[in-house]
């Protein structure tokens, strides 16, 4: 895939500018989050007498093992819904696959704060199926903790095992099976000694994004943790704590989240993610016939967790039409919330457009010409760029608004206050999704293409700009959309980063969870469903052509 | 018009040395063969030549302009890829016209040169048409109008016919050549396909392990090849070795079992092993009490198995001491001999070809 063309500044230029803004926007925020947690009060020696504090802290201590424990919990839940689906999608005759196989996508750009918010509507406290419940004498009280957390996340988290999972499977030539058949193993055999062994790097890769993806989410422990000490919710209450913030204690408790995200992450890329076994498939493996019994079981598991999954999102939309009087649900449809959230401003809402639209075009400017050079100009400092490109990931999106503040709010550059500093972390937090897509579409494209044009006397920016780029058009609108989708109901950063000109939805719907009651924030999370829906809608047949993955 | 003078060039990737000092010379409005299995550095130099594989060592011109500093698109040469390179994007005259584009021809020139040039490669009307309607032949014709229309100094074709079907690479290289012919332009080919090479070439190199083996006209590459390597690519040879058991001013005498070969024009110790090669269809079926022509040697040998392939009948023998040896026979009748029989098998002495001690 790699293509050569000696004495070119094109890859040179790029890779600066990536390591530019990387280097100032991410890297040097993350050491700042870093050393805030190795420096005294003065601010001028190093000690690790935070860390001893924190350490020492039965508090902070129960928050590492909660964080740990949710994300192992949520991990393994993920994988036992997400596998069998995998199967049964891939080998299985399920009716109705291809709609299964896009609403299984859809989790991944819902925002999950809002399913853990819509799980609170119907089984919090006041919860109305809940009080169903109650009424019918179940001792149901509530879903708050660790259980409706591991729900949340196995059920908004599940398709980073299913889809990696499904496509290994559809990659395995099915003469493989066979031959393991033709020398004598039953087809349980087969499976368990073949098949089965040749999907798990993809399907532990999948479980490892999944742990990531727990270690690093604010939004759901915020809603559902109550008391609950968790990892990313306490770095945050400690940054900006009502009484007193204490950057150094937020520091040292990001040191240790973004350090285990990201050790986990390089397993995943180091490791994992290369050990896929490719098996040459010419085309899928066929369908396996079983019994009527398996066969209404694999419909009803596959079809039960999806829709299941989705839920949450119905009920928050229907709910949001419906009234509330303080705290309490009526059944009155109403507009009244819509009302309360747009009636005071609609900033907010303004605010989160033009945030979005700006980020997912900064993200795609910076995010494609990166992707393209990992992809066709690879070198060894492409490698170290690629590295630092995808960490974000991993990178809890309140350590690094952090790690910004910290930086950006004296000194040379001072961005704190603004929308700028917003949308620096938006791109941030984006880029490994932008770099990793454009990499995609690039290893879709023939390089033999690019050398025919070079050929032909267009130099090879000029080659990149009006042959490559429009080649990848739709799939770069495709990412763009699905940036966008994704920003606009961003909530870690956002929470720690935002000014009072700058708030957008999720922040609104932040504040409505606080104090300013149910309503407000179900019009809100109704809206941020819609912003998602309806351009995933749009460009459905765009991601289609392009077989693009959420992920 | 354009020679092309490769001087000294060598690549390597990581401990691969690709291309090995490699030296050539290709006249004006030649047409150059690279002959190899794959990995022999044929495509690397032909790279080489377009811009899309550094030198480590060695310089390219074209004339007597050095190229191997400019960037590729500045070289003006036209290149022809194994997998065509079409742009999905562009229709067929949008393909054609797109190198013209990139050095601002104006509109209605390019309009006049793009039909010409489909007109050449006989794809008149097509231009509208979008590359995913088009065969593999047709994708490949506008290959080459797209790289001929820039009216390039070299045409580079980087086995441009391995994806096509047996009998359209056959009249595809016919009109390879003729088109090349026509216009008198200097062409560069890159094939593994040793009968391609010989149909299409004004001289061929065969290329081994980054380095030249042998450099030569067709008939010379197959009929004097310079080393044992040459002689079994260039198609189906008989690769003997033989002790020296006479040897004179004139040449000398190399035995393989009872056999007795007569190697004129070298010199050898006798008792010393000589390899030497003798192509099957140098070998002529003697009738019992025939007598060869002079200056032909005769053999005797078993029979082992008769392929008859046709236009050919193949003959698989076995020499005195077991040392296979093959034979075949262009349209000739071969009844009456069965497996076992021992033949008496006769050849033009100068169609053996020794090698010296590698």
């Amino acid at each position: 895939m790699r293509l050569r063309l000696p004495r070119d500044p094109f890859p040179q230029a790029v890779t600066a500018a990536g390591f530019a803004f990387l280097g100032l926007f991410f890297v040097y925020p993350l050491y700042g989050v870093l050393s805030a947690s190795f420096l005294d009060p003065s601010g001028a020696h190093a000690t690790l007498a935070n860390y001893a504090k924190v350490f020492a802290s039965a508090f902070y201590r129960a928050s590492f093992v909660n964080s740990l424990t949710i994300g192992v919990l949520a991990t393994l839940v993920t994988v036992g819904l997400a596998v069998p689906i995998a199967f049964a999608l891939a080998r299985l005759p399920v009716p109705g696959k291809a709609a299964l196989l896009a609403l299984a996508s859809l989790p991944l750009v819902l925002p999950s704060f809002v399913g853990a918010y819509a799980l609170v509507l119907m089984l919090g406290r006041a919860g109305f199926v809940t009080k169903a419940l109650q009424a019918l004498g179940v001792p149901f009280t509530s879903i708050y903790g660790t259980p409706g957390i591991v729900l949340v996340y196995a059920l908004t988290l599940y398709p980073y095992v299913l889809l990696p999972t499904l496509a290994g499977l559809k990659a395995i030539d099915v003469s493989l099976e066979e031959a393991s058949q033709n020398l004598g193993a039953s087809r349980w055999r087969a499976f368990w000694t073949v098949t089965f062994p040749l999907v798990v790097p993809a399907l532990l890769s999948g479980a490892l994004l999944v742990f990531i993806e727990t270690l690093e989410n604010f939004g759901v422990p915020f809603v559902l943790a109550e008391d609950k000490p968790i990892l990313a919710v306490e770095a945050y209450k400690l940054f900006v704590g009502e009484t007193d913030t204490n950057p150094a204690s937020a520091g040292v408790l990001g040191v240790v989240l973004v350090t285990a995200a990201v050790l986990v992450l390089l397993v995943q890329r180091r490791y994992l993610a290369r050990r896929r076994f490719s098996t040459a498939a010419r085309s899928a493996p066929p369908l396996i016939a079983v019994a009527r019994g398996w066969r209404l079981l694999a419909a009803g598991w596959s079809w039960g967790i999806v829709l299941l999954a989705l839920v949450p999102f119905f009920a928050v939309v229907a709910i949001s039409f419906l009234q509330f009087r303080g705290p309490v649900l009526y059944a009155q449809p109403s507009l009244d919330n819509f009302r309360d959230l747009l009636g005071r401003s609609t900033q907010p809402l303004v605010n989160t457009l033009l945030l979005s639209t700006l980020a997912a075009l900064f993200a795609a400017l910076l995010g494609v010409p990166i992707g393209y050079v990992l992809v066709r100009r690879r070198s060894a400092l492409t490698a170290v760029l690629d590295m630092v490109a995808t960490t974000p990931f991993a990178v809890a999106g309140t350590v690094l608004a952090i790690g910004l503040v910290v930086s950006f709010n004296a000194g040379w550059l001072v961005l704190t206050g603004g929308w700028l500093i917003m949308v620096i972390a938006y791109v941030v937090r984006k880029l490994p999704f932008s770099v990793r897509s454009a990499s995609a579409l690039l290893h879709q494209i023939d390089p033999s293409l690019e050398e025919a044009s070079v050929n032909l006397g267009v130099s090879p920016v000029a080659t990149f700009a009006r042959l490559v780029v429009p080649m990848m058009l739709g799939g770069i609108v495709g990412g763009m959309v699905l940036t966008w989708v994704t920003v606009a109901s961003e909530l870690s950063s956002t929470v720690v980063l935002y000014s009072a000109p700058w708030q957008t939805l999720t922040v609104v719907m932040f504040q409505a969870l606080e104090g300013e009651g149910p309503g407000v924030a179900a019009a809100a999370a109704s809206v941020l469903i819609l912003f998602t829906l309806l351009p995933l809608a749009l460009i459905y047949r765009l991601l289609r052509r392009y077989e693009m993955s959420l992920l | 018009m354009t020679s092309i003078a490769i001087e000294g060039v060598s690549r390597a990737f990581g401990s691969v040395r690709a291309v090995r000092e490699v030296s050539l010379l290709i006249g004006d409005g030649e047409f150059f063969t690279l002959l190899g299995p794959s990995g022999c550095g044929k495509t690397t130099l032909l790279r080489m030549i377009a811009g899309f594989a550094e030198l480590d060592a060695g310089s390219i011109s074209f004339g007597e302009r050095r190229i191997d500093r400019l960037p590729p698109h500045r070289r003006n040469t036209g290149m022809v890829f194994q997998n065509y390179a079409i742009f999905p994007n562009l229709d067929v005259a949008g393909n054609v016209a797109y190198g013209l584009k990139a050095r601002r021809v104006a509109g209605a020139e390019i309009a006049r040169r793009v039909e010409e040039a489909l007109k050449l490669v006989h794809l008149e009307g097509m231009d509208g048409r979008w590359p995913h309607q088009l065969s593999g032949g047709q994708l490949q014709r506008v290959a080459i109008a797209r790289a001929l229309v820039i009216e390039p100094e070299v045409l580079l074709l980087d086995e441009p016919l391995s994806n096509l079907d047996a009998q359209l690479r056959v009249e595809m290289r016919g009109e390879i050549r003729q088109l090349q012919q026509t216009l008198g332009i200097t062409a560069i080919y890159v094939t593994h396909d040793q009968e391609e090479a010989l149909a299409i070439s004004d001289r061929i190199a065969v290329m081994r392990g980054g380095s030249l083996e042998q450099i030569g006209r067709p008939d010379e590459i197959y009929r004097r090849p310079a080393t044992p390597f040459v002689a079994e690519f260039m198609g189906i040879t008989n690769l003997l070795t033989g002790t020296v058991v006479e040897s004179d001013g004139a040449g000398v005498v190399v035995r393989v079992g009872d056999a007795e070969f007569p190697l004129g024009g070298i010199a050898g110790t006798t008792g010393t092993p000589l390899t030497f090669c003798l192509r099957p269809e140098a070998l002529r079926l003697l009738a019992p009490g025939e007598v060869p022509p002079d200056g032909w040697a005769t053999l005797a040998a078993t029979l082992a198995r008769v392929e008859f392939l046709g236009a050919l009948t193949r003959l698989e023998l076995r020499l005195s001491d077991g040392t296979p040896l093959r034979a075949a026979l262009l349209d000739r009748p071969v009844q009456g001999i069965g497996e076992s029989d021992v033949l008496s098998l006769a050849y033009d002495t100068r169609r053996l070809v020794a090698f010296g001690p590698s």
